[in-house]
């Protein structure tokens, strides 16, 4: 396809604006006049930008509300040491207190003897057979509830090897198979994104050295004669690194629309779901960062896809002229 | 001062197909000389001119362009040696998508000259040219004499004091020719050095200036006195 030929006006001077005149204001315009002469060409790279980026950043944008449900569902989740029926309850008091300063544990409470058999007492059928028994036969207990960090990684076992090791505590219930199967399934799905998104980031990367070499080849022309007219190897390489700058940024932001429009597309049936199971939890919009960091990521991509770009292509020129630099 | 010494250069040196475009070639210009470069064509004129603005190394022998020698000029400052001379082509590559403004200003944003001082020195190297209304065309708009005309702006719009012509007047007819002939002397009046190369032996007549005759890769005549 012809790249349109620009409008001639009569009040047309042929004059641009003034800040296309500076080396940085010229590598811009040069960079954009680009994208504008081939529309359909620069739309379909950008939306395929931003269609293979869309992805990770859903990824990013739903993964702060997944760890607050994992957490908040981990919440209520403890283990319990019981203690050796010898302990005092001040020394059992003591030690829960001395456990709830790890940083890995949130809270401890100690059920005392005499509050066990209360509530031992409160179901009939038992406060008869515990009146059979004459004294008190239960055991103090520590209740520990790990930090929802501590729960979320493997440190819950550290946490239980600790109780067992204290000379105080004869035995430890551990009650927790299904966080450890959802500790599996989170990691394994962390690995899938991870690597989900990093194949996708390394296509959109693919994407930006493609387009960015199809331009070399293009401005072939124009960079004989800018380097004939005295251009040193920057005021050549500007306007490369600012294509590859220009495609990463909006393919960053295409990006980051198309995530939030599959997040807005998701927070219905999202609420609906959790409103099934008793939850008034809802997906909410990510914080302005996120986004943010997104652009800044797809920018990053777009400049190192054109530096590499560019020095695969010096090399090249390099090794088929060497007498020449 | 352009000096050239015993200079030989040979293309595709590395190749079977090596073929020597200058032998033995030596030859001094003072500042502010005009001097015309001719021969056939493949006589080796564009290698001289090429040697000049640096495009090439020459396989033996020595270059010196004013206070540069090019034998131990580095790279990186080959660019700056090549904002201090003109080159005008015999096809001017001009920027088909940008207007004739922009074309003769490429010199001047390379040099990193600020907005008003380039609008103010297009306008007058485009007077100078006799291109001062066409400033808003695209070059597939112009005649081939005006597209050189467009050329010969850009490589003056700078003020070089250098300017290397490449047959800027091969595919005119002779009359343009002759005007683009008369703007070389123009510059040159006003204090340009001016290498001018050309087979056209026609459009020489009647011009008392140095000539340097090249004839397969050597000079023919007795060089200008140094």
């Amino acid at each position: 396809m012809s790249p349109r030929r620009p409008r001639e006006t009569p009040d047309d001077d042929g004059i641009g604006p003034r800040w296309s005149y500076g080396r940085g204001g010229y590598a811009l315009a040069q960079s954009l006049r680009q994208l504008a002469a081939r529309p359909v060409a620069s739309t379909a790279t950008l939306l395929s930008l931003g269609i293979t980026l869309a992805l990770p950043a859903l990824l990013l944008f739903l993964s702060a509300p997944l760890e607050a449900i994992t957490a908040r569902a981990l919440e209520g989740e403890s283990l319990t040491a019981y203690l050796d029926p010898a302990t005092a309850d001040l020394d059992g008091a003591a030690l829960a207190a001395e456990l709830a300063a790890r940083p890995d544990i949130r809270r401890t409470r100690y059920v005392s003897r005499d509050e066990a058999l209360a509530t031992f007492r409160a179901h009939r059928d038992i406060d008869d057979s515990l009146a059979v028994l004459g004294e008190n036969p239960l055991p103090g207990a520590i209740v520990v509830h790990p930090d929802t960090t501590a729960l979320g990684d493997r440190s819950v076992e550290t946490i239980a090897r600790l109780l067992k090791g204290l000379p105080a505590v004869e035995r430890v219930q551990v009650d927790l198979d299904w966080v450890r199967r959802l500790q599996a399934t989170l990691s394994l799905a962390r690995r899938v994104a991870l690597l989900l998104g990093g194949l996708l980031v390394a296509t959109a990367l693919l994407v930006i050295v493609n387009t960015v070499r199809l331009e070399l080849v293009r401005r072939r022309r124009e960079l004989e004669l800018a380097t004939l007219l005295g251009a040193g190897a920057a005021f050549a390489h500007r306007p490369v690194l600012c294509t590859g700058l220009l495609l990463g940024g909006l393919g960053g932001i295409v990006a980051c629309a198309l995530a939030l429009c599959a997040l807005l597309l998701l927070r219905g049936p999202v609420g609906e779901l959790a409103t099934l199971y008793g939850s008034s939890f809802r997906l909410p919009l990510p914080p302005p960062g996120e986004p943010a960091l997104v652009v800044l990521v797809s920018t990053t991509l777009g400049t190192v896809a054109a530096l590499a770009t560019l020095y695969t292509t010096s090399v090249r020129r390099t090794a088929h002229h060497p007498g020449t630099s | 001062m352009i000096d050239f010494e015993r200079v030989g250069l040979v293309y595709g040196r590395e190749t079977v197909a090596a073929r020597a475009a200058l032998e033995d070639v030596s030859f001094s210009l003072p500042d502010g000389s005009f001097t015309f470069l001719t021969g056939h064509s493949g006589a080796g004129k564009s290698s001289v001119l090429r040697l000049v603005a640096r495009l090439e190394r020459p396989t033996r022998g020595t270059i010196r362009v004013g206070e540069d020698d090019y034998a131990t000029l580095p790279p990186r400052r080959e660019p700056a040696l090549r904002r201090r001379m003109g080159i005008v082509f015999q096809d001017s590559p001009l920027l088909a998508e940008r207007s004739v403004f922009d074309n003769v200003a490429l010199p001047l944003v390379i040099g990193g000259y600020p907005f008003e001082a380039i609008r103010t020195r297009v306008g007058a190297a485009l007077e100078r040219v006799g291109l001062g209304a066409r400033a808003a065309a695209r070059p597939s708009a112009l005649s081939g004499g005006e597209r050189q005309r467009v050329g010969i702006a850009r490589a003056v719009v700078a003020r070089p004091r250098l300017l290397l012509a490449d047959e800027p007047t091969g595919n005119l007819d002779p009359a343009i020719s002759a005007d683009i002939l008369e703007l070389f002397l123009q510059f040159n009046a006003a204090g340009v050095t001016v290498l001018f190369a050309s087979h056209d032996t026609a459009l020489l007549e009647g011009f008392d200036f140095p000539r340097l005759t090249l004839v397969a890769g050597r000079i023919a005549d007795e060089p200008p006195a140094r």
